[in-house]
Protein backbone atom coordinates (compact mmCIF):
# COMPACT_ATOMS: atom_id res chain seq x y z
CA UNK A 1 0.00 0.00 0.00
CA UNK A 2 1.35 3.39 -0.90
CA UNK A 3 -0.80 5.32 1.50
CA UNK A 4 0.46 8.04 3.71
CA UNK A 5 -1.44 8.67 6.90
CA UNK A 6 -0.66 10.12 10.30
CA UNK A 7 0.95 6.74 11.09
CA UNK A 8 3.33 7.00 8.15
CA UNK A 9 3.72 4.81 5.10
CA UNK A 10 5.99 2.30 6.81
CA UNK A 11 3.29 1.29 9.30
CA UNK A 12 0.66 0.89 6.60
CA UNK A 13 2.99 -1.08 4.32
CA UNK A 14 4.00 -3.35 7.20
CA UNK A 15 0.42 -4.57 7.52
CA UNK A 16 -0.48 -4.53 3.84
CA UNK A 17 -0.29 -8.28 3.20
CA UNK A 18 -2.45 -8.86 6.27
CA UNK A 19 -5.34 -6.86 4.83
CA UNK A 20 -6.17 -9.76 2.52
CA UNK A 21 -5.98 -12.20 5.44
CA UNK A 22 -8.38 -10.00 7.37
CA UNK A 23 -10.85 -10.03 4.47
CA UNK A 24 -10.66 -13.81 4.32
CA UNK A 25 -11.03 -14.09 8.12
CA UNK A 26 -7.62 -15.72 8.35
CA UNK A 27 -5.95 -13.21 10.62
CA UNK A 28 -4.56 -14.50 13.89
CA UNK A 29 -1.69 -14.22 16.37
CA UNK A 30 0.14 -11.23 17.76
CA UNK A 31 0.87 -9.91 14.29
CA UNK A 32 -2.83 -9.91 13.47
CA UNK A 33 -3.67 -8.16 16.71
CA UNK A 34 -1.14 -5.42 15.99
CA UNK A 35 -2.52 -5.01 12.47
CA UNK A 36 -6.11 -4.66 13.70
CA UNK A 37 -4.97 -2.09 16.21
CA UNK A 38 -3.28 -0.15 13.44
CA UNK A 39 -6.34 -0.27 11.16
CA UNK A 40 -8.62 0.90 13.94
CA UNK A 41 -6.55 4.02 14.28
CA UNK A 42 -5.64 4.57 10.61
CA UNK A 43 -8.57 6.04 8.64
CA UNK A 44 -6.82 5.47 5.32
CA UNK A 45 -6.33 1.72 5.87
CA UNK A 46 -9.81 1.42 7.33
CA UNK A 47 -11.33 3.05 4.25
CA UNK A 48 -9.45 0.67 2.01
CA UNK A 49 -10.64 -2.29 4.02
CA UNK A 50 -14.23 -1.13 3.62
CA UNK A 51 -13.66 -0.73 -0.09
CA UNK A 52 -12.16 -4.18 -0.36
CA UNK A 53 -15.14 -5.68 1.48
CA UNK A 54 -17.46 -4.01 -1.04
CA UNK A 55 -15.41 -5.37 -3.94
CA UNK A 56 -15.77 -8.87 -2.50
CA UNK A 57 -19.52 -8.45 -2.37
CA UNK A 58 -19.56 -7.18 -5.93
CA UNK A 59 -17.37 -9.93 -7.35
CA UNK A 60 -19.07 -12.78 -5.52
CA UNK A 61 -22.37 -11.79 -7.11
CA UNK A 62 -21.03 -12.97 -10.47
CA UNK A 63 -21.76 -16.37 -11.90
CA UNK A 64 -18.75 -18.72 -11.78
CA UNK A 65 -17.76 -20.85 -14.77
CA UNK A 66 -20.42 -23.46 -15.58
CA UNK A 67 -19.97 -27.11 -14.67
CA UNK A 68 -18.90 -29.07 -17.76
CA UNK A 69 -21.39 -31.81 -16.88
CA UNK A 70 -21.10 -35.58 -16.46
CA UNK A 71 -20.40 -36.19 -20.14
CA UNK A 72 -17.14 -34.26 -20.03
CA UNK A 73 -15.07 -37.08 -18.49
CA UNK A 74 -16.35 -39.47 -21.15
CA UNK A 75 -15.43 -37.02 -23.89
CA UNK A 76 -11.96 -36.62 -22.39
CA UNK A 77 -11.44 -40.39 -22.27
CA UNK A 78 -12.63 -40.72 -25.87
CA UNK A 79 -10.18 -38.03 -27.00
CA UNK A 80 -7.40 -39.80 -25.05
CA UNK A 81 -8.18 -43.10 -26.81
CA UNK A 82 -8.21 -41.38 -30.19
CA UNK A 83 -4.88 -39.69 -29.45
CA UNK A 84 -3.38 -42.98 -28.26
CA UNK A 85 -4.34 -44.85 -31.43
CA UNK A 86 -3.08 -41.96 -33.54
CA UNK A 87 0.24 -42.06 -31.68
CA UNK A 88 0.65 -45.81 -32.12
CA UNK A 89 -0.19 -45.53 -35.82
CA UNK A 90 2.35 -42.73 -36.12
CA UNK A 91 4.96 -44.82 -34.32
CA UNK A 92 4.32 -47.76 -36.67
CA UNK A 93 4.51 -45.49 -39.72
CA UNK A 94 7.80 -44.06 -38.51
CA UNK A 95 9.55 -47.46 -38.52
CA UNK A 96 7.81 -48.73 -41.68
CA UNK A 97 10.44 -47.43 -44.20
CA UNK A 98 13.27 -48.92 -42.12
CA UNK A 99 11.54 -52.30 -41.88
CA UNK A 100 10.78 -52.28 -45.59
CA UNK A 101 14.39 -51.39 -46.43
CA UNK A 102 15.62 -54.14 -44.13
CA UNK A 103 13.54 -56.80 -45.88
CA UNK A 104 14.64 -55.64 -49.34
CA UNK A 105 18.27 -55.60 -48.25
CA UNK A 106 18.00 -59.11 -46.83
CA UNK A 107 16.35 -60.45 -50.00
CA UNK A 108 18.98 -58.84 -52.26
CA UNK A 109 21.83 -60.11 -50.11
CA UNK A 110 20.40 -63.66 -50.18
CA UNK A 111 20.05 -63.61 -53.97
CA UNK A 112 23.58 -62.25 -54.35
CA UNK A 113 24.94 -64.98 -52.09
CA UNK A 114 23.12 -67.71 -54.01
CA UNK A 115 24.45 -66.34 -57.33
CA UNK A 116 27.98 -66.17 -55.98
CA UNK A 117 27.94 -69.70 -54.60
CA UNK A 118 26.50 -71.20 -57.79
CA UNK A 119 28.97 -69.31 -59.99
CA UNK A 120 31.85 -70.44 -57.85
CA UNK A 121 30.72 -74.07 -57.98
CA UNK A 122 30.37 -73.95 -61.78
CA UNK A 123 33.75 -72.28 -62.29
CA UNK A 124 35.45 -74.88 -60.12
CA UNK A 125 33.94 -77.74 -62.18
CA UNK A 126 35.13 -76.28 -65.53
CA UNK A 127 38.60 -75.41 -64.31
CA UNK A 128 39.43 -79.02 -63.20
CA UNK A 129 40.81 -80.51 -66.65
CA UNK A 130 43.32 -77.70 -67.20
CA UNK A 131 45.36 -78.67 -64.21
CA UNK A 132 48.73 -80.20 -65.35
CA UNK A 133 50.58 -82.54 -63.05
CA UNK A 134 54.18 -83.16 -63.85
CA UNK A 135 55.48 -86.56 -62.89
CA UNK A 136 58.99 -87.81 -63.61
CA UNK A 137 58.77 -90.47 -66.33
CA UNK A 138 60.60 -93.70 -66.32
CA UNK A 139 64.01 -93.65 -68.02
CA UNK A 140 64.33 -89.91 -67.81
CA UNK A 141 67.57 -88.95 -66.12
CA UNK A 142 66.74 -87.51 -62.78
CA UNK A 143 69.59 -85.06 -62.89
CA UNK A 144 67.91 -82.86 -65.50
CA UNK A 145 65.38 -81.91 -62.90
CA UNK A 146 68.04 -81.30 -60.26
CA UNK A 147 69.54 -77.83 -59.95
CA UNK A 148 72.99 -77.19 -61.19
CA UNK A 149 75.64 -77.66 -58.49
CA UNK A 150 77.20 -74.45 -57.30
CA UNK A 151 80.85 -74.04 -58.19
CA UNK A 152 83.23 -72.51 -55.77
CA UNK A 153 86.14 -70.51 -57.20
CA UNK A 154 89.52 -72.03 -56.49
CA UNK A 155 91.37 -68.72 -56.52
CA UNK A 156 90.92 -64.99 -57.09
CA UNK A 157 91.60 -65.11 -60.84
CA UNK A 158 88.97 -67.75 -61.34
CA UNK A 159 86.53 -65.77 -59.43
CA UNK A 160 87.03 -62.82 -61.80
CA UNK A 161 85.94 -64.92 -64.78
CA UNK B 1 -3.95 -48.84 -21.44
CA UNK B 2 -5.15 -52.35 -20.94
CA UNK B 3 -8.92 -52.64 -21.13
CA UNK B 4 -8.86 -55.57 -18.73
CA UNK B 5 -7.56 -53.26 -16.04
CA UNK B 6 -10.98 -51.67 -15.83
CA UNK B 7 -12.42 -54.90 -14.56
CA UNK B 8 -10.46 -54.47 -11.32
CA UNK B 9 -12.34 -53.37 -8.25
CA UNK B 10 -11.02 -49.92 -7.61
CA UNK B 11 -11.02 -48.37 -4.16
CA UNK B 12 -13.32 -45.58 -5.30
CA UNK B 13 -15.77 -48.12 -6.72
CA UNK B 14 -15.97 -50.12 -3.51
CA UNK B 15 -17.90 -47.31 -1.85
CA UNK B 16 -16.47 -47.98 1.61
CA UNK B 17 -13.62 -45.56 1.38
CA UNK B 18 -13.07 -42.87 -1.18
CA UNK B 19 -9.61 -43.19 -2.67
CA UNK B 20 -7.48 -40.09 -2.48
CA UNK B 21 -5.85 -38.51 -5.49
CA UNK B 22 -2.49 -40.14 -4.72
CA UNK B 23 -3.99 -43.61 -4.94
CA UNK B 24 -5.80 -42.76 -8.16
CA UNK B 25 -2.61 -41.32 -9.64
CA UNK B 26 -0.72 -44.48 -8.69
CA UNK B 27 -3.39 -46.62 -10.36
CA UNK B 28 -3.37 -44.40 -13.44
CA UNK B 29 0.40 -44.74 -13.65
CA UNK B 30 0.05 -48.51 -13.63
CA UNK B 31 -2.41 -48.33 -16.53
CA UNK B 32 -5.87 -48.23 -14.97
CA UNK B 33 -7.98 -46.10 -17.27
CA UNK B 34 -10.93 -45.94 -14.88
CA UNK B 35 -8.75 -44.35 -12.20
CA UNK B 36 -7.78 -41.54 -14.55
CA UNK B 37 -11.42 -41.04 -15.53
CA UNK B 38 -12.24 -40.60 -11.85
CA UNK B 39 -9.47 -38.00 -11.57
CA UNK B 40 -10.99 -36.15 -14.52
CA UNK B 41 -14.41 -36.16 -12.85
CA UNK B 42 -12.96 -34.83 -9.61
CA UNK B 43 -11.01 -31.97 -11.14
CA UNK B 44 -13.01 -31.00 -14.22
CA UNK B 45 -14.93 -28.20 -12.52
CA UNK B 46 -11.79 -26.51 -11.16
CA UNK B 47 -9.99 -26.83 -14.48
CA UNK B 48 -12.97 -25.30 -16.25
CA UNK B 49 -13.02 -22.45 -13.75
CA UNK B 50 -9.29 -21.85 -14.09
CA UNK B 51 -9.31 -21.90 -17.89
CA UNK B 52 -12.41 -19.70 -18.07
CA UNK B 53 -10.84 -17.28 -15.57
CA UNK B 54 -7.67 -16.91 -17.61
CA UNK B 55 -9.20 -16.94 -21.08
CA UNK B 56 -11.97 -14.56 -20.18
CA UNK B 57 -14.86 -16.88 -21.02
CA UNK B 58 -13.66 -17.99 -24.41
CA UNK B 59 -15.72 -20.45 -26.44
CA UNK B 60 -12.67 -22.69 -26.49
CA UNK B 61 -12.73 -23.42 -22.75
CA UNK B 62 -13.92 -27.00 -23.23
CA UNK B 63 -11.30 -27.72 -25.89
CA UNK B 64 -8.52 -26.33 -23.73
CA UNK B 65 -9.77 -28.27 -20.69
CA UNK B 66 -9.77 -31.49 -22.73
CA UNK B 67 -6.26 -30.73 -23.91
CA UNK B 68 -5.16 -30.23 -20.28
CA UNK B 69 -6.41 -33.68 -19.29
CA UNK B 70 -4.89 -35.27 -22.39
CA UNK B 71 -1.49 -33.78 -21.53
CA UNK B 72 -1.88 -34.91 -17.93
CA UNK B 73 -2.66 -38.44 -19.11
CA UNK B 74 0.36 -38.55 -21.40
CA UNK B 75 2.66 -37.22 -18.69
CA UNK B 76 1.27 -38.98 -15.63
CA UNK B 77 3.99 -41.64 -15.61
CA UNK B 78 6.57 -38.89 -15.12
CA UNK B 79 4.60 -37.24 -12.30
CA UNK B 80 6.47 -38.07 -9.08
CA UNK B 81 3.70 -36.96 -6.65
CA UNK B 82 5.98 -34.56 -4.78
CA UNK B 83 3.34 -31.89 -5.33
CA UNK B 84 -0.40 -32.43 -5.13
CA UNK B 85 -2.00 -33.76 -8.30
CA UNK B 86 -4.30 -30.73 -8.42
CA UNK B 87 -1.36 -28.29 -8.35
CA UNK B 88 0.38 -30.20 -11.14
CA UNK B 89 -2.84 -30.19 -13.17
CA UNK B 90 -3.41 -26.46 -12.60
CA UNK B 91 0.09 -25.71 -13.85
CA UNK B 92 -0.57 -27.70 -17.02
CA UNK B 93 -3.79 -25.70 -17.44
CA UNK B 94 -2.06 -22.34 -17.00
CA UNK B 95 0.63 -23.28 -19.54
CA UNK B 96 -2.00 -24.51 -21.96
CA UNK B 97 -3.90 -21.22 -21.64
CA UNK B 98 -0.78 -19.16 -22.30
CA UNK B 99 0.08 -21.35 -25.31
CA UNK B 100 -3.42 -20.82 -26.63
CA UNK B 101 -3.22 -17.05 -26.18
CA UNK B 102 0.23 -16.90 -27.75
CA UNK B 103 -0.91 -18.89 -30.78
CA UNK B 104 -4.04 -16.83 -31.20
CA UNK B 105 -2.06 -13.64 -30.52
CA UNK B 106 -4.89 -12.14 -28.51
CA UNK B 107 -5.09 -10.55 -25.12
CA UNK B 108 -7.55 -12.42 -22.95
CA UNK B 109 -9.40 -9.22 -22.18
CA UNK B 110 -10.59 -7.47 -25.29
CA UNK B 111 -12.69 -4.56 -24.27
CA UNK B 112 -13.64 -2.15 -21.58
CA UNK B 113 -16.86 -0.59 -22.70
CA UNK B 114 -19.06 1.94 -20.97
CA UNK B 115 -21.92 0.60 -18.97
CA UNK B 116 -25.54 1.44 -19.59
CA UNK B 117 -27.67 3.20 -16.96
CA UNK B 118 -29.36 -0.09 -16.18
CA UNK B 119 -26.09 -1.92 -15.70
CA UNK B 120 -24.78 0.82 -13.42
CA UNK B 121 -27.91 0.68 -11.27
CA UNK B 122 -27.64 -3.13 -11.11
CA UNK B 123 -24.10 -2.84 -9.76
CA UNK B 124 -25.19 -0.19 -7.30
CA UNK B 125 -27.94 -2.51 -6.12
CA UNK B 126 -25.42 -5.30 -5.49
CA UNK B 127 -23.04 -3.06 -3.57
CA UNK B 128 -25.70 -1.46 -1.39
CA UNK B 129 -27.56 -4.73 -0.69
CA UNK B 130 -26.09 -7.66 1.16
CA UNK B 131 -28.03 -10.13 -1.01
CA UNK B 132 -26.50 -11.31 -4.30
CA UNK B 133 -28.70 -11.27 -7.41
CA UNK B 134 -30.93 -14.30 -7.64
CA UNK B 135 -31.20 -16.64 -10.58
CA UNK B 136 -28.56 -17.77 -13.06
CA UNK B 137 -29.52 -15.18 -15.65
CA UNK B 138 -29.08 -12.26 -13.27
CA UNK B 139 -25.76 -13.63 -12.07
CA UNK B 140 -24.55 -14.24 -15.61
CA UNK B 141 -25.42 -10.68 -16.53
CA UNK B 142 -23.63 -9.42 -13.43
CA UNK B 143 -20.59 -11.40 -14.52
CA UNK B 144 -20.67 -9.70 -17.90
CA UNK B 145 -20.82 -6.25 -16.31
CA UNK B 146 -18.00 -7.12 -13.94
CA UNK B 147 -15.86 -8.44 -16.77
CA UNK B 148 -16.09 -5.01 -18.35
CA UNK B 149 -15.17 -3.31 -15.10
CA UNK B 150 -12.23 -5.62 -14.60
CA UNK B 151 -10.85 -4.37 -17.90
CA UNK B 152 -9.03 -1.56 -16.09
CA UNK B 153 -6.76 -4.00 -14.29
CA UNK B 154 -3.47 -5.40 -15.53
CA UNK B 155 -4.07 -8.89 -16.91
CA UNK B 156 -2.51 -10.84 -14.04
CA UNK B 157 -4.37 -8.80 -11.41
CA UNK B 158 -7.63 -9.42 -13.25
CA UNK B 159 -6.91 -13.16 -13.29
CA UNK B 160 -6.05 -13.15 -9.59
CA UNK B 161 -9.24 -11.37 -8.66
CA UNK B 162 -11.48 -13.50 -10.87
CA UNK B 163 -9.91 -16.77 -9.76
CA UNK B 164 -10.02 -15.79 -6.11
CA UNK B 165 -13.43 -14.18 -5.76
CA UNK B 166 -15.50 -15.64 -8.57
CA UNK B 167 -13.99 -19.08 -9.11
CA UNK B 168 -13.09 -19.73 -5.48
CA UNK B 169 -9.35 -20.47 -5.57
CA UNK B 170 -7.41 -19.84 -2.37
CA UNK B 171 -4.46 -17.45 -2.05
CA UNK B 172 -2.16 -20.44 -1.52
CA UNK B 173 -3.40 -22.16 -4.66
CA UNK B 174 -3.02 -18.99 -6.72
CA UNK B 175 0.54 -18.54 -5.51
CA UNK B 176 1.41 -22.10 -6.54
CA UNK B 177 -0.39 -21.97 -9.88
CA UNK B 178 1.07 -18.63 -10.96
CA UNK B 179 4.50 -19.14 -9.38
CA UNK B 180 4.18 -16.14 -7.10
CA UNK B 181 5.02 -15.51 -3.49
CA UNK B 182 1.98 -15.80 -1.19
CA UNK B 183 2.46 -12.28 0.16
CA UNK B 184 2.78 -10.93 -3.38
CA UNK B 185 -0.57 -12.50 -4.24
CA UNK B 186 -2.18 -10.96 -1.15
CA UNK B 187 -0.85 -7.48 -1.85
CA UNK B 188 -1.75 -7.61 -5.54
CA UNK B 189 -5.24 -8.83 -4.73
CA UNK B 190 -5.78 -6.07 -2.25
CA UNK B 191 -4.52 -3.37 -4.59
CA UNK B 192 -6.65 -4.79 -7.41
CA UNK B 193 -9.70 -4.52 -5.17
CA UNK B 194 -8.92 -0.86 -4.59
CA UNK B 195 -8.59 -0.23 -8.33
CA UNK B 196 -11.82 -1.99 -9.14
CA UNK B 197 -13.68 0.08 -6.57
CA UNK B 198 -12.12 3.29 -7.95
CA UNK B 199 -13.36 2.26 -11.37
CA UNK B 200 -16.77 1.47 -9.95
CA UNK B 201 -17.03 4.93 -8.40
CA UNK B 202 -15.99 6.63 -11.63
CA UNK B 203 -18.85 4.89 -13.42
CA UNK B 204 -21.41 5.81 -10.81
CA UNK B 205 -23.37 9.00 -11.16
CA UNK B 206 -22.33 11.51 -8.46
CA UNK B 207 -25.51 10.93 -6.48
CA UNK B 208 -25.19 7.15 -6.66
CA UNK B 209 -21.55 7.39 -5.71
CA UNK B 210 -22.41 9.16 -2.48
CA UNK B 211 -25.37 6.99 -1.61
CA UNK B 212 -23.37 3.94 -0.49
CA UNK B 213 -20.20 5.57 0.59
CA UNK B 214 -20.75 6.55 4.22
CA UNK B 215 -17.84 7.77 6.30
CA UNK B 216 -15.19 6.21 4.08
CA UNK B 217 -16.70 7.98 1.09
CA UNK B 218 -13.69 8.31 -1.14
CA UNK B 219 -10.65 6.37 -0.10
CA UNK B 220 -9.21 6.97 -3.55
CA UNK B 221 -8.73 10.60 -2.57
CA UNK B 222 -6.47 9.53 0.26
CA UNK B 223 -4.62 6.98 -1.84
CA UNK B 224 -1.39 8.11 -3.38
CA UNK B 225 -0.35 5.71 -6.09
Amino acid sequence: MTTESQFGRVDCQKHEALLEDYLNAELSGAEGKAAIEHWQNCPSCRAQLEDAALSTRLLRAAEPAPDPGPGFARRVMASIRAAESERSALRANFWQPFVSFGWRFAATATLALIALVSYNARWSRHAQPNVVTVRPTEGMPMDILAPEPTTVAANADEALF
Amino acid sequence: MAASAQALTLPFQAGEKKADDRELVRLSQSGTEAAFEELVRRHQQRIFALVAGILHRSDDVEDIAQQVFLKAYLGIKRFDQRAAFSTWLYKIAVNECWDYLRKRKVRPLTYEADLSEEQVSRLDGIVSSSRPPEGPNARAETREILDRMLGVLPEQDRQLLVLKEIEGFSVQELAEILNLNVNTVKVRLFRARGRIMDNYRRRMSPSAGKSHAGPAADPAAERKE
